[in-house]
């Protein structure tokens, strides 16, 4: 019984350790992060805004795929808009950053953070790899499917089956969203 | 004294991926490209070190019957010291090691090593045969990556620098690649034959 305790206090020292060292390091580094988080995720909004101007920011709650959404305008009038978008990828949730016109149509998407496999789904951080999106929304399909791809294109997402779906899955979703907004 | 057997041994007589077999997972995971590889090695070099050096300094303050639950601690913590020391001062490693970086967690080479040795030796042996077999791992791994990236898709990636963008081409092979090598079973048909031309080595050597 003594002895019991005792292991059990030697663990619980061991835990109480680590716990600290951990809490020390999370508070060092914590700030940090934040501060490159939103930077990456404004440089995102810059790259896939085309130019436009950025409108202010909403966040979106209880959307299954969209997080936020802003408007661009160019010379005050509404042209699209920017949403922000999460997927369930192969390593668990993905975030993304697309621009649409009024119409639902792609314009630039980018992937903000994910847990894709290297070599397999994390293809989609390569440049190109968005194209197979984009374009698509309002004339054309989203492609959520790799089978909906030319055979060519389909050879460059081979091997991320499931992140290519979950993409397509949450543009095509945020396509929907910005028809309802209806250019308002 | 120094040990310097220890440092040597991880690299040939106890190869941590071909002669204990210790680390599978990661090593046919990993190992579709190179750079990948030296990702994976860099972050395993610096758990196995602390958590030997670690380990080793706790020796005789943690009881067997609970060394287990004392050993996965330390090791957990210390992938998530480096995890996050990683994400806000080197961004791009972080971004480019992705999933692997927590993965260490479950490589059985830490625990492995922590048993078998840090648990019974010294600081200083303890840090000599975690940077041994460190080196052992990095070369296996690096081994088997380049045989598949090669293979498989006819490309060696390594990292960008500058204005070279990081992946090598082979001719032929870049147009003509055998893509089964790249995928799963060539993983595991290649890690057999690897194993026995090392076993071959070893048994020759033993006559």
């Amino acid at each position: 019984m003594k002895k019991n305790i005792k292991y059990a206090l030697i663990l619980l020292s061991i835990c109480a350790i680590s716990t600290a060292a951990l809490a020390l390091t999370n508070s060092i580094t914590a700030p940090v992060i934040e501060v490159q988080e939103e930077e990456n995720r404004l440089a995102a909004l810059k790259a896939v805004s085309m130019g436009y101007e950025i409108g202010v920011q909403e966040d979106i709650v209880g959307d299954r795929s969209v997080t936020f959404v802003t408007d661009l305008k160019d010379g005050g009038q509404t042209v699209g808009y920017i949403l922000g978008l999460k997927g369930a990828g192969y390593g668990g949730e993905m975030a993304l950053v697309a621009s649409y016109k009024s119409d639902g149509e792609i314009l630039r998407v980018q992937l903000l953070s994910h847990n894709e496999t290297p070599g397999l789904g994390k293809k989609a951080e390569n440049a190109g790899y968005m194209a197979k999106y984009e374009g698509t929304g309002a004339g054309s399909e989203v492609p959520t499917n790799k089978n909906m791809l030319s055979a060519s294109d389909a050879q460059a997402v081979s091997g991320s089956t499931v992140t290519f779906a979950a993409i397509g899955k949450a543009l095509e979703a945020g396509s929907r969203y910005v028809n309802e907004l209806g250019g308002k | 004294m120094m040990n310097i057997k220890e440092l040597t041994k991880g690299i040939f007589k106890e190869n941590p991926v071909f002669i204990i077999v210790l680390g599978l997972c990661p090593t046919l995971g990993v190992s579709t490209q190179v750079s990948n590889a030296i990702g994976m090695s860099a972050g395993v070099f610096f758990v196995l070190l602390f958590s030997n050096i670690i380990i080793s300094a706790l020796r005789n303050f943690i009881p067997d019957s609970i060394h287990i639950p004392a050993y996965i601690v330390i090791i957990a913590s210390l992938v998530t010291i480096i995890e996050l020391f990683m994400h806000a001062f080197a961004p791009a490693v972080y971004a480019a090691l992705g999933v692997y970086l927590p993965l260490i967690v479950v490589n059985c080479i830490i625990l492995g090593r922590a048993e078998a040795f840090a648990s019974s030796n010294t600081v200083i042996d303890s840090a000599l045969d975690a940077i041994g077999m460190s080196i052992g791992f990095t070369l296996s791994l690096t081994l088997i990556a380049l045989i598949r990236e090669v293979l498989g898709a006819g490309t060696i990636t390594l990292f960008p620098i500058g204005s070279f963008d990081g992946v090598l081409e082979v001719p032929w092979l870049i147009d003509n690649p055998f893509r089964v090598v790249a995928l799963a079973p060539g993983a595991l048909l290649l890690m057999g034959f690897l194993k026995a031309f090392f076993d071959w080595k070893a048994m020759r050597k033993v006559d």
